[in-house]
This record gives C-alpha cells, structure tokens and sequence, in this order.
C-alpha cells in the first residue's frame, strides 16, 4: 500500500521545486554535493582563513571564547526566527486549502498531510540550512579546538533545531490557512500575513547588521532564557565547550555555567521537550487543523459605507470619468490588506534609516552627508508598494480594461496619479519622524520632503512602468513578480546612486569634478541636495520611459 | 452599425499559436441586429476568434470587420462599438457592484448622473438592486457573471460578443439572460456574438448558428435548416454530428 504521507511529501517538493522541473534530479544532486562540500570543506577553510587574516587564532582564540556563548544566542535566534517565518511568509503567498478537499476525500488521514506537507519541505529548507549553518558552528568550532564527536553532536542540534521549527512552522501555516479559507479575502489577508512577517524577519537582521554587540549583551540576560533557540544555542555551547580542544580548566568550564545559568542537562532537556512537545501537539490537533470550513467569503460580507472627504475632495477637482477612475482606483488599492502592508513596510524601511543613524555613535555627522543615501533609501520606499502585485488581479481583468478604448492607457495613467497622492503618506510619516530624531534645519526638512517625495513618486513611477510591461497579476511566487520587484528596486536606486558613478567615471577619464560643477550650482555645503536631485531626475526621466513602455504593451493586442 | 448590413465579416481569418492553429481560414459574415451562436467543443478556436474580433489579439493572417471597423487598423473604435463578457470573471474583488461598474463606465468615457441611473437600471433588471453594495468577493460565481453581463452592456454597445454567458448560471438566472438579449435584438437592434457549449441555449436565443471544429467553421445556418439539413431532431444532435462526441460505453468501461 503506498504510504499516504509520502504520496503528499512527494507532490509538495515536485511543487517546490518546479523552478528546476527540466533537470530537477541533476540540479539537486548538484546542489547537495555543493552543500555538503560547503559545510566539510569549504565553509572551515574559508571562515577560518579570513578570522587568521584579521587577527591571529591564538589572539582571537580567547576572545572568541568569551563572547561566543552570546553571541551563539542571537545568531541561533536569527535563524530560529528565518526559519519559523520564511516558509510560514512562503506559504502564505498562497492558501491552498482546496487541496485539503482532495486529500480528505481520498479518506487521507489528518497526520499523514501533516507530515506529508513537513517531509516535502525538507529537501528545499535542509540544503539553505546546510548551507547556512557552517557560518553559525565553524568559529565555534575553531574557538574551541571541538573534536569530531563534539561538532557531530552540534550538527545534530543545528539538525533538529531546523527540523523542529520547520514543523512549527508547517503547523502554524496549516492553521492560519485552514482559519483564512480559499478565497479572494483569505488570500488576501494571508498576503498582507507574508508582508508583515517579513518585516518580522528584516528587523532583526537589521539589529544584527548594526547593533550586533549591544544585542549580544542583550542576549545574555535572563529574559533571553525563556526562548526555544536559546535553549538549542546553550545546548550547542555547551558540547563546545565538553568535547574542547583547548585544554579548559574546571574553574572556566564553571564560569562557562554562570555564563549560560543553565546546565548541559537542563539545556538539553528544554530543547528535546520543546520538540516532542510541538511535534504531540500539532499531532493531536491534526483533526482541528485540517477540516474545511465556510472561508472568509461566506462568513464576512462587507458593505460600503459612504465615500470619505478626501474622494468626494477627487469627485469635486475632476467630476469626470478620469476622477472616477482615480476613485474606484484608490477603493481598489486601500482596501487590500496586502497594499496596506506593503505601505507599511515602505514606512518602516523608511523610519529604520533614521533610527540606525542616530542609534550609531558616528560622531558629529551632518544630514547633508547622508542626503544621497536618505534619499535613495526613499525611492526604495517608492518602488516597493508599487511592484508586482496590487496593479492587476488576474488577464481577465486585463481583457476588460483592454476591451474599452484606449482602456489600458487610461487605467494606468489614473492609476499613477492615484498613486502619487498615496505617496504623501509615505514621506510625510519618515519626515516626521526624521525631523524628530534628527536635528534638522528648516531647509534640510523642506529638502527632504521635497526631494524625498520626488524619489518615492520616481520610485512608484519605475515600479508601474515595469509592472505594466510584465504584469504578474496576483501570483507573487512566480518569477515575473520577482523580476518586476528586483528590477523595480534597482533601478530605482541605482538610478539615484549612478550620479556617484558618473561622477567617478567623469573624474577618472575626462578629469572633470562634477561634484565641484554641481556644488557651484547649487551653493556651497548643497553638493548632496544637488547631486540627489540630479539623480532624481535621472529617475524620473528612465520611469517615464518605463511607464510609456508599459503603457504601450499593456495596450497592444496579444500576438 | 452595419454600414453595409453586416456588423461582422471575416476572410481567410487565420490564428496561429506556434504550432497550433487555432482559427483556420474562417469566412463569416453576422448580420446587423442578428444573435449568432458560436457552437463548438473546447478549443474549437471560439474564444480565440472572439479575441480577435474585439481587438484584443493579432491575427495570424486574413483580414476581419466588425460594425465596419478593421480589426488591425481600428481597434478602439471596434471597442467603442462592442461589449465584450470575458469566458472568466475578472472582476475587481475589493470593489461594490456599482463602483466596478463605475470604473468600467469611466473607461468608456461615462461618468455622472447618466452613467449612475445605467448601474442602477440595469442592476435592478439583473436582481441585484439588494447586494449592489457588498463588495465584489463575497458574490456567488453566478452573480458575478451577471455584474459582468452589466459591464457588457453599461455604454450600449451595438453589438456584444458573450463568451459562454450562462456557463456559471442556474436555470433561473440564464432565462433571465436569454430574455435580455432576445429584448434587446428586438428594442433596440443591438447584435449579438455568443459563444456556447449549450445547444438548447443557442437553439432558444439564436436565429443564425455556426459550428466550429479545429478551428475551421463547419456548418453555418439558422438552426432549423442546420436540423433539416443534417436529418436530426435538435441541434443537439446535429452538433454531436458534427464534432463527434457520442459516448461508446464499451471503451468507457474497458478499464475496469
């Protein structure tokens, strides 16, 4: 009898691995001889060749043993985290709760879709694992000299910290899309879901980037003991430290323990519990989890209310069908809960710069230095909303734009302009929170708003020129929304920062000073504010291009 | 429209997709005020012709007029003459009935009063006067094709192309739909292009019929000289005559 969980395991890598379909068996014997190259091999030479370099082992050494046991806390918690809400952000890109009738009514039972979905997800997640975790155990290693038997058993730990989130993971998507339903509300809030918790994972990437010795601190404290990935961080420490290779005395190993405050055994214990306890408790619910229920369609109607001042203030500057368009446009895009996401992950990336800025001890820097920067960082904040999904539902709904005259153009020239008065949300709320974290003068602040809205309405402005040429309507796994996202954002930028570039370039070859010629023009001290909004321009004028590109395929018939 | 009494023509109309043909030599002529019926099975090439004939796709080779436009130089004033209900509902999920009507009324250039005593009228006639105001996601399938059979019809085209209008339909909802086209051809002389699997349907709406199979339209006619002429009892048989599709019951169960 073929085993049912392994029917479902197989059918959930043959999806995760579509990308590789032609080749898929070469590809992944490839992929895994690289990872495991990487881990033996590669990973200890590379990472222990570049700390030599820097400082000499035997210097470092006794550094590398102080700070570890801290320093294993935060990165174990950064990968906890990536890998409870990568796939969780993954999977909620799209409810599949339609499959579940399937599997149901095959008389599948619940626990065998839950492990069939867990064991599918294995091969994907195991090699970014593989490749990631050498990066976390080899200073740990050459910090303590730790024998075979010592890195096997911190292999195993990484192996079953991964193998235990990823089926916390797994139960938790189940559950949120067995709440959310398959329909067009449950998928959009499980979009706007995936957003947010990837704003969950890029904060403390951030933290990591810049206050890595502060968190470590942190790390360090009590509170922190109440964590699953400290008690697999302390754990994998503590095998460091039993099977070291460095000859340490009882009186470091006892402080290694007043470090730690846990013992190995208490360590290890919370850590096998903490698994045995996810793994019993998402098998006992599997018969909750997995029932189909009404959705979110048939639970939830929403009726409109009346229009809202600022599109009756629309209605009343164009009473004609463009206003109207620009009204049905900003009911569309606000009342998607994956738009309202996106915009606040626009704010947030805009609201950390200036928090990192202050929060670095950099001396007495003046805003103007970080002018270009703040302001490439806000076409980002442009382009981000704007790419990809939220611009068209589905071809269906392209054939009825397109069926009207002249239907694509004007859809997308009132969608721009729709998009331009959203974008005053997202520089007033960075301004005002830059103008309180900052000391600014009353021209820096009219600077930033002004330019910055410039580079956030460029940025919008490059993200609807590439979607329109390459719609990828609500599929936001599929390689056309990477493309439009990744293409949106670069440009964006670089089309900001390439000022630099031309500057260097102009220097290098033509022996021309085109930060001197600008900061002519625009007064002395004004070199960035002119340089920013030179690349401003630059932006503007490729986003133009973009949108009339855009504009022209989404109007020209299919071939 | 009919400048010369016929809101389509067709010569040699051809579409290719690589290797596929999906429309193939196809002569036609509709006349205005007429409601033709587009017989044939998945993938006879209907919908593609449909495309084509709305300006949507380019074809392959041949040429076509619609209300006396050219399909390959005229493409917005073909759109501005025609409605066209898409075989699948792209509606807008977050939208009411009325604003996605709205929207599709300003596309057309429509806005104001005029444009919201249509919505409402015609809402009203399709029986969703009670829920023109939740929003679009929470609609049944059936009613979402009759909010896109009002977006078909919102700025009074003179001739609409329905891909399978009743697909999504119950019985009670597609008497209605037949009706409004059948009112409709005889009030106001609007021409009608419908692509259908359902033959009783055709037979019902329809006064001229053409059956298409790989690409290729194979019988053109009213339905009772198509009936006649095939020797049959209905069209539903002339058109299993045409494209096969009698089911024999040994080879269906040879499996077992």
């Amino acid at each position: 009898m073929v085993r049912q969980w392994l029917a479902i395991a197989k059918a959930e890598y043959l999806v995760l691995s579509a990308s590789m379909r032609p080749h898929r068996r070469a590809y992944l014997g490839i992929l895994t001889s690289l990872a495991f190259i990487w881990a033996v091999i590669g990973a200890p030479i590379l990472i222990g060749g570049v700390i030599s370099a820097i400082i000499p082992m035997a210097t470092l050494q006794p550094l590398l043993q102080m700070v570890f046991p801290g320093l294993m806390r935060t990165v174990a918690l950064f990968l906890w985290i990536v890998l409870l809400l990568f796939p969780l952000s993954y999977a909620l890109q799209e409810i599949k709760v339609g499959q579940w009738e399937i599997f149901l009514s095959n008389n599948v039972r619940t626990r065998s879709i839950l492990a069939g979905t867990f064991f599918g997800k294995i091969p994907l997640f195991g090699l970014i694992v593989i490749f990631l975790a050498p990066l976390l155990i080899t200073p740990l290693v050459l910090a303590f000299e730790v024998n075979l038997i010592g890195q096997i058993l911190i292999y195993g730990v990484i192996t079953l910290m991964s193998l235990g989130t990823i089926w916390l993971s797994n139960f938790i998507t189940s559950v949120i899309q067995a709440r959310l339903g398959e329909s067009s509300r449950g998928n959009d809030i499980a979009k706007a879901l995936a957003m947010v918790v990837a704003i969950v994972v890029i904060i403390p990437m951030y933290g990591l980037m810049f206050f890595l010795p502060t968190m470590s601190e942190m790390m360090g404290m009590n509170a922190f003991l109440i964590l699953p990935s400290t008690w697999f961080a302390d754990t994998m420490s503590w095998f460091a430290v039993a099977f070291n290779g460095v000859g340490l005395t009882g009186s470091q190993i006892i402080g290694f323990g007043s470090i730690l405050q846990l013992d190995m055994l208490t360590s290890t214990v919370l850590m096998g519990g903490f698994v045995l306890v996810t793994i019993g408790l998402a098998l006992g619910m599997t018969d909750r989890v997995f029932t189909i229920e009404a959705g979110v369609r048939t639970e939830v109607v929403t009726t409109v209310g009346k229009e809202n001042f600022i599109l009756r203030g629309v209605r009343r500057l164009n009473s004609g069908p463009f206003g109207s368009l620009m009204v049905t446009n900003f009911k569309d895009f606000m009342r998607k809960a994956q738009n309202l996401s996106k915009i606040f992950y626009g704010v947030v990336l805009a609201i950390i710069m200036p928090v990192i800025i202050t929060s670095m001890d950099i001396g007495d820097y003046q805003l103007s230095d970080m002018f270009l920067t703040i302001i490439a960082m806000m076409a980002l904040v442009g382009a981000m909303p704007f790419a990809g999904a939220g611009f068209l539902e589905s071809k269906d709904q392209l054939w009825i734009i397109q069926g009207a005259p002249s239907g694509a153009s004007k859809f997308v020239k009132s969608r721009i302009v729709t998009q331009a008065v959203i974008c005053i949300a997202l520089i007033a709320i960075p301004s005002l929170v830059m103008s309180f974290l900052i000391r600014m003068t009353a021209t820096e602040l009219l600077a930033i708003v002004g330019i910055g809205y410039m580079a956030i309405f460029g940025g919008m402005l490059v993200s609807t020129g590439i979607t329109a040429g390459n719609p990828n309507y609500e599929d936001t796994k599929s390689p056309a929304h990477q493309t439009n996202v990744m293409a949106s954002v670069m440009i964006a930028e670089f089309s900001i920062i390439g000022v630099i570039f031309v500057d260097l370039l102009a220097s290098l070859a033509l022996n021309i000073n085109v930060f001197g010629i600008v900061e002519d023009f625009f007064g002395p001290g004004n070199m960035m504010i002119g340089m920013s909004f030179i690349g401003v321009l630059v932006q503007w004028t490729i986003g133009g291009i973009l949108v009339w590109k855009g504009i022209r395929k989404l109007s020209s018939p299919d071939n | 429209m009919a400048r010369n009494g016929t809101v389509i023509r067709t010569e040699d109309l051809n579409k290719n997709f690589g290797s596929v043909q999906a429309v193939r030599n196809l002569n036609l002529e509709v006349s205005s005020g007429s409601r033709f019926g587009f017989l044939g099975p998945n993938g006879a090439g209907k919908t593609t012709t449909v495309r084509i004939l709305s300006g949507l796709l380019k074809q392959t080779s041949g040429n076509a007029a619609v209300c006396g436009f050219d399909v390959s130089t005229q493409r917005d004033a073909i759109k501005a003459a025609t409605g066209l209900l898409p075989e699948s509902p792209g509606l807008y999920s977050k939208l009411s009935a009325v604003e996605f009507l709205e929207f599709i009324g300003a596309l057309n250039g429509k806005s104001g009063e005029v444009l919201n005593r249509r919505i409402d009228s015609l809402l009203g006639m399709l029986g969703l006067e009670g829920r023109q105001d939740d929003l679009l996601e929470s609609y049944s399938s059936g009613m979402k094709q009759k909010v896109l059979v009002a977006s078909t019809l919102l700025h009074e085209p003179k001739l609409v192309f329905l891909d399978e209008p009743t697909s999504r339909l119950d019985p009670s909802a597609s008497v209605l739909v037949k009706d409004l086209i059948l009112a409709l051809a005889e009030e106001t002389e609007t021409s009608f292009f419908i692509c259908t699997h359902q033959t009783s349907f055709a037979e019902d709406v329809c006064d001229v019929i053409g059956i298409l199979n790989a690409g290729e339209l194979v019988v053109h006619g009213a339905p009772n000289d198509i009936i006649d002429s095939m020797k049959v009892d209905d069209l539903e048989d002339a058109y299993l005559k045409v494209v096969g599709g009698q089911v024999d019951r040994k080879a269906l169960l040879a499996w077992r």
